[in-house]
């Protein structure tokens, strides 16, 4: 028998005292200017032209010709101005004016034509529309240059805007090295973190800390601790180390800041438009009458997302006119079924010998969360009678069978911005794009006429084009929009001014300042 | 001795062999397509059906798979693992950059678990069904019995997020290893403190411990002296399998406590579909477990001659 001894017992508490009170080591001192930001995966070597690096570490280093503001505005970059001809066939920029790379290379027309050369009319690139279009470069003055086109491009500006290859490389840069006119400079990169110095020479306003180290954290919750052990400024984002929405609830409650602010990304259940379950509107329509939107944002995501019924959230540009969001309605979902044929009630459907029994493909690699919320959306529709099958199967296979349009019912999300509208319409909704793995979310040869004509509308009569497009996806029930997840970070106390960056693919640092 | 070495040897390549053809076809026969990552990945969404097909062509993706292994094999042996998906680095590269964090990882959690494991097992062999022995055996089944991930999160909360003794995450100095290893060490300690405890047990009622006692010798002096070099074969042999099975206690290790290892690279390579980085890394641990296995079987011949004889029908 183990005997404790008032001695031992006395001396045991003693020692555990002294243990207890011993200094904390100040793993979050000697920081004071340095932010520390977690990321999920290392950065890479930042090469604009390949698609490893993580998006989301380009815009600390490169700058665009256009900047992305909030709700889709255009803030001047490397252009001061520009100037869209009215026949859409060439545009015009006036280049900001004393900039230089951080090797010192200066950046003027020459260096701005030998960047957009690297990609424009190469064909791995022909999905962005301007390098598609693109025609020629012609240099007008030191700081002046048109682009031509061979076609308009009612989305250029915004495609200027985008992560890569937009951006700009010195042309003096040996194999490797990122080096651009952004306010950081890369110091060193590796597997495990990538350090970044502040660039003096920055032409906007420079931030007000003199390193920034992005540290490769793979882990959530290893993030979140590391966040309140003070080895961590700032997680979260969902380009750069996504937070989920119960963890940002606990850290809430522990004393760090949650910034929650709506996001640019709808989250959507897509039907297969080659199943002919799901070829059946009625069943569409009960499908899209019967799910709790509320409840899936207030319980599954803990408040952290706005139910929608809408293909994008207001915080993207031409994003159409907004929908009210329907109460479930079980009885309407009946009913749909009903007038569609089909004979039943709570307990059931059936139309022509069939019963209406549904595929639901789910991957939580693919997209995390997805199990709980499939979940729920099959309890939400057994109460209206339609019973639903979640199979559950790993990133490879969802890769593999969402292109082949085999399932009854999946998640998609839309790009979010910048890259939305036009992107997720160009790729999501069209038969002939080639989408890879992504799938599509819904192809109909109608719909591929309203989205061809949309994106290829400019001007004023733009917003009528797209809004063509979303009407018919809505009366069609084509897809049915759940919630828009909304853009989660966690900041540690000592972290003051934060705000976050207008899309997600971007770093947070501007105006931050640390204490 | 020579003979019986070598015999040990081939079938040990011969199983590298086997386990590497396996992994291949098991890689292979995974849903997803080798050329449309690698086209994703040179043009992003310009990847089309005319650039995958051309990309598995100039890969020899349509050629039959054991041909396809045979290439695969003869670039290996080269040292040529291919080019990481995910990172676009060749794998050799990767290897050389987190095989060492990976071996300092399983170095010091093997060490621990040595250590750990003959303290608590002779300490409990010393206690003998006392108050210390069931204390022991308690915390080894505790040991045996808890997932390394929740152990990890329980170490952090307690000893850096609480403390602050050590960091959450990364590499910096001998401390950051700690919690690492405490949390690698502890299955293969509590596992293997019970080979010790129980074959200590077994041995200390053997003549030649009975003799010991009737000699006036202490049970510790017993116990360190007589049984201990006897338990010597069993117990090396159990910590050669629980030092191979490290490497899987890695994958999560490293990953919670952001270490960048051969672990932790295989959990994202299978995340991206890095079939060329998951097939690398699979050779990898087929090498270090055959290796390990190898080496225990070797030292427990040189030290026990009856494993040295030739086996009579």
């Amino acid at each position: 028998m183990l005997k404790l001894d008032r001695r031992s017992f006395l001396a045991t508490t003693a020692g555990l005292s002294f243990l207890s009170v011993l200094p904390r080591v100040a793993f979050a001192n000697g920081h004071a200017d340095t932010l520390r930001v977690a990321i999920s995966g290392e950065t890479g070597d930042l090469d604009l032209l390949q698609n490893v690096s993580t998006l989301s570490s380009y815009s600390a280093v490169f700058d665009a010709l256009i900047h992305y503001g909030p709700g889709g505005t255009l803030e001047p970059g490397l252009a001061t101005a520009w100037t869209v001809a009215e026949d859409g066939l060439s545009i015009s920029f006036d280049l900001r004016e004393g900039v230089s790379f951080s090797d010192g290379t200066p950046f003027d027309a020459t260096a701005a034509e030998w960047n957009l050369k690297r990609w424009m009319g190469v064909a791995d690139f022909s999905w962005i529309g301007i390098a598609d279009a693109y025609e020629s470069i012609v240099i007008d003055a030191p700081n002046k240059i048109t682009l031509k086109l061979k076609r308009p491009v009612p989305a250029a500006l915004l495609e200027l805007t985008i992560v890569r290859p937009v951006r700009f490389l010195s042309p003096s840069a040996a194999a490797g090295q990122p080096i651009g006119t952004g306010p950081w400079i890369v110091e060193s990169y590796s597997s495990t973190e990538t350090v970044l110095v502040r660039n003096d020479a920055y032409w906007g306003e420079k931030p007000t800390f003199a390193r920034l180290e992005l540290k490769v954290v793979p882990d959530e919750l290893a993030r979140a601790n590391a966040l309140r052990a003070g080895e961590l400024d700032v997680i979260g984002g969902d380009w750069v180390a996504a937070l989920s929405p119960r963890r940002a609830q606990a850290l809430a409650s522990e004393g760090m800041t949650i910034v929650a602010e709506p996001g640019t990304a709808t989250t959507i259940l897509g039907f297969s438009p080659n199943s002919p379950m799901m070829q059946d509107k009625a069943v569409r329509d009960a499908i899209f009458l019967g799910i709790d939107r509320t409840a899936v944002a207030t319980v599954l995501f803990e408040g952290f997302a706005d139910p929608t019924v809408d293909i994008f959230p207001a915080t993207v540009p031409t994003a159409g006119s907004r929908t009210p969001v329907p109460a479930r309605d079980i009885a309407a979902a009946q009913a749909a079924l009903t007038a569609g044929g089909w004979a039943g009630d709570a307990s059931g459907w059936t139309k022509d010998g069939a019963t209406l029994e549904i595929a639901f493909l789910v991957s939580e690699e693919s997209f995390p969360g997805s199990r709980r919320i499939a979940e729920m959306i099959q309890g939400m529709l057994m109460e209206v009678g339609v019973k639903t099958n979640i199979e559950t199967v790993d990133n490879a296979t969802m890769h593999d069978r969402r292109p082949k349009f085999d399932y009854d019912l999946t998640f998609f999300g839309t790009y979010g911005a910048p890259y939305d509208p036009h992107g997720s319409l160009g790729a999501s909704f069209v038969t002939a794009s080639d989408t890879g793995p992504d799938g599509k979310i819904y192809v109909h040869p109608d719909l591929d006429v309203l989205v061809a004509t949309a994106l290829e509308t400019g001007g004023d009569a733009r917003e009528g084009a797209m809004q063509a497009v979303y009407d018919w996806l809505r009366d069609n029930t084509a897809a049915c929009p759940l919630v828009v997840t909304q853009r989660l970070w966690a900041v540690h106390p000592r972290v003051a001014g934060f705000t976050l960056p207008a899309t997600d693919y971007d770093l947070p640092f501007k105006g931050i300042t640390l204490g | 001795m020579q003979r019986m070495f070598m015999r040990r040897v081939g079938l040990a390549l011969l199983l590298m062999l086997a386990a590497t053809a396996l992994t291949f076809w098991l890689v292979t026969a995974a849903p997803g397509n080798v050329a449309a990552l690698i086209a994703e990945r040179a043009a992003g969404a310009g990847a089309d059906g005319e650039m995958i097909a051309k990309i598995a062509d100039d890969l020899g993706l349509n050629d039959p798979l054991p041909l396809r292994y045979a290439r695969w094999l003869g670039d290996a042996l080269t040292g040529d693992f291919g080019i990481s998906l995910r990172t676009g680095k060749p794998m050799a590269e990767e290897f050389g950059e987190r095989i060492p964090m990976t071996l300092a990882l399983l170095t010091g959690g093997g060490v621990l678990a040595l250590v750990l494991s003959l303290a608590m097992g002779i300490a409990g062999a010393a206690s003998n069904g006392g108050g210390i022995d069931r204390v022991l055996h308690g915390m080894a089944l505790v040991g045996a019995s808890t997932p390394n991930f929740f152990v990890a999160a329980m170490l952090v909360i307690v000893f850096s997020v609480w403390l602050g003794w050590v960091p959450t995450f990364g590499v910096s100095g001998l401390t950051s290893w700690l919690l690492p290893w405490i949390t690698i060490a502890l299955f293969p300690a509590s596992v293997l403190a019970r080979v010790v405890r129980v074959n200590l047990q077994d041995t200390m009622s053997r003549p030649f411990a009975t003799t010991g006692f009737a000699k006036g010798l202490t049970r510790g002096a017993v116990l360190l002296r007589e049984a201990l070099p006897n338990i010597a074969i069993p117990y090396m042999t159990t910590f050669g399998a629980q030092f191979t099975l490290m490497i899987i206690g890695a994958i999560v290790v490293e990953r919670v406590f952001g270490l960048n290892g051969v672990g932790a690279f295989f959990i994202e390579a299978i995340r991206f579909r890095d079939f060329i980085g998951m097939q690398a890394t699979l050779t990898l641990f087929v090498v270090f477990f055959v290796s390990i296995n190898l080496i225990v079987d070797l030292l427990a011949m040189l030290a026990d001659p009856r494993l040295r004889r030739p086996r009579k029908a």
